[in-house]
């Protein structure tokens, strides 16, 4: 028992023995104003990375979780960054220059969910070229940007997009083999092109070259099932399948325009009663404001 | 200083107060500690209320001793002032082996004594308490721009800085020359 006690005089001893504490801010340890950053919206950090050299990098390495980031680069109309973590706030830019510095902190310390990008200035895409940090995004969504930027985007996005979306109106050429082969487009769960048919998307992406009527002939010998809705071919691993979806359904009717489509990696193994006959919800990804009128929308 | 069910906070530790015993089973008589802060005021808590500071409990947890043992050597934390302690104290207490909830509305809103209290909770080791702590100090400066926040926190800008930087320097440096010459006067 006299051995607790020792140890016991010993340890209050050694707590007797630190200095008073004072009460500001600076006086703060590190790890505790970290915690704080970490509380806070990014308005507040924006604010507090100004006051001091000291504090700029201790809020440059605390990252933040951002809903939605929306940067549109059209000066010298539209050109600001808007962001939603908590709250939603807009910043507006003179320049490119500063708009990108700006992008630059968002970048690094910004986890985002969902990523839009519109940009079409050649400054941005020079800046995004040379631009050698790391974006993390769940979803990026891009528009009004030519094949460049996209790629320039994508070769400094960490390699864990679940889904990536873009345009391609208006292009007569898309460098879908470069862009095909990013890791992150091979590694993306969705990937979503507007304006396909103005492309070589399809044909790219299973090898077959134009519409529902098209990829049938293509593929003639590895249909494994067809009806009005679904082509399956089976593909050279034996344990996968690849199924064309054509949405069809009340509102989306066989001769309405625009057609949906969507390709899908599925099990060899996957029975037809396991498909998924809800053509509205993936239609509603690709185009939101679609079912509005519908009446079962409501 | 008052005094509750878990904790009595005195200047000499005064006796546990016995809980209503159960009608269903007989309890385990709960084990008490003795704490202090700069102020010498003895809190004495209870080891449930106390495992919210993994500190004390890590301290507590390996030490077998007796009631008359606990009273005779409070823990004590010079450099938590008493106010501060007695915060941290009652806080423990309400939260005893309940779940903490995902707001807590009764920290103090100025900024010297939350500053004090989260340093003194960050050295106690309350996990949870540090947490809503720190959420209260990111809300003093909740919509404030970069010169208000420098206000409220006392942050110095670069230049000053700089500045205070230099003249430590020439201060340690005058202080550097005037030992030399000591030791060389001894020398002689």
């Amino acid at each position: 028992m006299s051995f607790d006690i020792d140890k016991l005089a010993e340890k209050t001893e050694n707590l007797s023995i630190d200095p008073v504490y004072d009460t500001n801010w600076c006086d703060m340890p590190t790890e505790i104003k970290r915690e704080c950053i970490g509380k806070m919206e990014i308005n507040e950090r924006l604010s507090l990375r100004c006051t001091a050299k000291a504090e700029r990098s201790l809020v440059d390495s605390q990252k933040i979780n951002i809903r939605r980031c929306d940067i549109h680069g059209t000066p010298p109309f539209t050109q600001y960054v808007s962001l939603t973590s908590g709250i939603e706030s807009t910043h507006r830019f003179r320049s490119a220059n500063e708009q990108f510095k700006f992008m630059k902190y968002i970048w690094k310390v910004g986890v985002f969910e969902n990523l839009y990008i519109s940009l079409c200035q050649l400054a941005f895409k020079e800046e995004f070229i040379d631009y050698s940090g790391k974006i993390s995004a769940k979803s990026i969504e891009f528009d009004y940007c030519d094949e460049e930027m996209i790629l320039a985007v994508l070769k400094n996005t960490e390699n864990n997009i679940k889904s990536i979306t873009m345009n391609a109106q208006g292009r007569r050429t898309y460098p879908f083999d470069e862009i095909l082969a990013t890791s992150q487009v091979q590694n993306a769960n969705y990937w979503h092109i507007e304006y396909h048919q103005q492309t070589d998307a399809l044909y790219k992406v299973a090898q077959i070259d134009g519409s529902f009527a098209e990829f049938l002939e293509h593929f003639a010998d590895r249909i494994v099932s067809e009806s009005e809705k679904r082509v399956r071919i089976s593909t050279k691993n034996p344990d996968r399948h690849i199924l064309l979806e054509r949405g069809l359904d009340d509102v989306v009717q066989v001769h309405y325009f625009p057609q949906y489509f969507r390709l899908l990696v599925i099990s060899a193994n996957m029975n037809e009663s396991e498909y998924d006959d809800n053509c509205k919800q993936w239609i509603l990804k690709m185009e939101p404001e679609f079912y509005v009128d519908d009446p079962d929308n409501h | 200083m008052s005094s509750t069910e878990q904790g009595t906070s005195s200047a000499a530790p005064a006796e546990p107060t016995t809980a209503p015993e159960s009608a269903a089973a007989p309890e385990v008589p709960e084990s008490f500690y003795y704490v202090h802060g700069k102020d010498k005021v003895v809190h004495k808590v209870s080891a449930g209320a106390l495992q919210h500071s993994a500190l004390i409990h890590g301290m507590i947890s390996n030490l077998g001793y007796t009631e008359e043992q606990a009273k005779a050597n409070p823990f004590p934390f010079e450099n938590i002032d008493g106010d501060i302690l007695q915060m941290v104290v009652d806080w423990c207490n309400q939260h005893k082996g309940k779940p903490t909830p995902p707001e807590d509305t009764n920290l103090p809103k100025q900024k010297e004594k939350l500053f004090d209290l989260v340093l003194a909770v960050n050295y106690l080791e309350i996990k949870e308490l540090l947490t809503y702590c720190c959420k209260q100090v990111a809300m003093m400066v909740k919509g404030k721009s970069p010169e208000e926040i420098r206000e409220i926190w006392m942050i110095p800008t670069d230049a000053e800085d700089e500045a205070a930087e230099k003249e430590a320097k020439k201060r340690a440096g005058k202080e550097a020359a005037g030992e030399t010459a000591a030791a060389a006067g001894d020398a002689k």
